[in-house]
């Protein structure tokens, strides 16, 4: 158990080493989100256009089966796509919150740190001096869970970045495949090229998402896994 | 952080706590109070974030920490109590908290996981010990619109709050902590209790209630305290002051 003030002072450096990678690490998760910000409206224009392929499907008779299927695979795409939405907007509520907390706690920390710098003159009260570092060492617990979550978090922005790489992918094929369909499909041919091109069009968009927001979720991942190291040993050396 | 001890009898005191040489000057200046007796206390207007490490310093070579039984927050501003988390970390785990019901919900967002002894509007009493009684008398509008004075009867003391602030420049703060020259002490007060202060109605309310105290001290929050005939020289000159100077600005 932390009692002695001394032991607090020697923590300052490591306060603000995880405060400045702290932000760096929400400048990244901040860079992440903003590169997915569209990504309802993208899933919804890739919903209408599934919907129109669909009709001109219905339209191409025994022509069209094949069209009509893949628009069915493509709306299960767009359905993982809100999905993903959804969790991205979720999870940018729990980053956004775990950071405000790290701010918080690390001002207190700063704030008990210089109390301990000032009652260690050996003229107050020892119980005092005892029971602001204990209360310090209680803040840096509660900062190293939060990092802990905050490297959760990373880690589950990662997957759902993974998640919209998938759905790239598969839409990728279903395009590919649509412009096959398109070839033999005679008088509807051009209709057919105009869903496959337009498709195409909508992967091109989600591979710019992913390319934008890449390095920042690589970024984010390396600094919150390095921070909650950060934390564990900054505890790790005022317990024992 | 200086400390001047106010009054003492046996182990009952009061104690002033302010006036720190390290204070930014962007941040202004505040007065603690500290009320002991036996092995209680009650710190009056704990204070800002930014003053507390100065103030566990100041107050802890008083007093062990585990003797403040309870706070008390005359009303919601930032530099009366943003420092609350940081107290309920050092004192006690049972600690009281108290603060006008007004002020509840606004105060958590100083400290979410604090919970509050809530002050009805017309105040209540509170015994620190056996010996002890404080009241807790309402001052609303001046400036906050759920405010409380602190009364020690035995003590004579009336911690009075935003009311008998100054704004004392550091330059021109006198080594001790009253009032010495009331005639040139006004021009400090005047600016802050014509703007800040709200109500004339409130102000004479006011004025009548605490004339029915025997009152030896009155220790504001800001600035300079009043013993004495200033005490009464000070409640004469508020009670025709223009105040809420601020509507001025509106409407125009």
């Amino acid at each position: 158990m932390v009692e002695s003030p001394s032991v607090v002072r020697t923590q300052a450096q490591k306060s603000d080493r995880i405060e400045a990678r702290a932000n760096a690490l929400l400048g990244d998760c901040r860079r992440a989100f903003h590169a997915f910000g569209n990504l309802d409206e993208l899933a919804e224009n890739l919903r209408i256009l599934s919907l129109n392929a669909e009709l001109a499907a219905g339209r191409a008779g025994e022509k069209g089966r094949a069209v009509r299927a893949l628009t069915q695979y493509t709306r299960e795409l767009v359905n993982r796509l809100a999905q993903i939405q959804g969790d991205m907007d979720s999870l940018r509520g729990r980053t956004f919150a775990l950071s405000s907390t790290i701010q918080r706690t690390l001002l207190q920390l700063a704030l008990f740190e210089r109390a301990c710098g000032l009652v260690e003159d050996g003229e107050h009260d020892r119980a005092a001096g005892a029971a602001a570092a204990r209360a310090f060492a209680d803040l840096m617990r509660m900062l190293v869970d939060t990092l802990e979550g905050m490297d959760d978090c990373v880690d589950e922005l990662a997957r759902r970045t993974h998640g919209v790489e998938e759905v790239v992918s598969q839409s990728d094929s279903i395009a590919t495949n649509i412009a096959i369909e398109a070839a033999a499909a005679g008088v509807h041919e051009k209709e057919f090229r105009t869903v496959s091109d337009t498709m195409r069009h909508y992967v091109d968009d989600l591979r710019l998402m992913i390319d934008e927001a890449s390095d920042s979720v690589r970024r984010a991942s390396e600094r919150g896994d390095a921070l909650r190291r950060l934390g564990l040993d900054s505890l790790d050396e005022l317990e024992h | 952080m200086k400390c001047v001890t106010l009054f003492r009898q046996d182990d009952h005191l009061w104690q002033v706590f302010g006036q720190d040489p390290d204070r930014p000057d962007n941040i202004i200046d505040t007065n603690q109070y500290l009320v002991r007796s036996g092995n209680s206390a009650i710190l009056l207007d704990p204070g800002g974030m930014e003053v507390f490490p100065a103030m566990l310093a100041a107050l802890t070579r008083e007093i062990p920490v585990d003797e403040i039984k309870a706070l008390f927050l005359s009303h919601q501003d930032p530099d009366i109590g943003s420092s609350l988390p940081l107290w309920r970390r050092v004192c006690g785990p049972d600690i009281k908290v108290y603060l006008s019901w007004l002020w509840a919900g606004f105060t958590a967002h100083f400290d979410r996981d604090a919970s509050f002894t809530t002050i009805p509007d017309e105040g209540m009493e509170v015994s620190l010990t056996h010996e002890l009684r404080l009241r807790f008398i309402p001052a609303h509008y001046l400036h906050s619109s759920g405010n409380f004075n602190v009364y020690d009867a035995k003590a004579k003391v009336l911690f009075s709050g935003d009311i008998g602030a100054a704004l004392v420049p550091r330059t021109q703060a006198e080594d001790g902590m009253f009032v010495t020259d009331f005639a040139a002490h006004i021009q400090y007060m005047d600016g802050f209790h014509r703007r800040w202060l709200a109500s004339e109605r409130a102000r004479d309310a006011w004025v009548a209630q605490v004339s029915k105290l025997d009152i030896d001290i009155l220790a504001p929050q800001h600035g300079l305290l009043f013993k004495g005939d200033d005490v009464k020289r000070f409640i004469e000159w508020f009670s025709t002051l223009e105040i809420g100077s601020g509507i001025a600005a509106m409407n125009r």
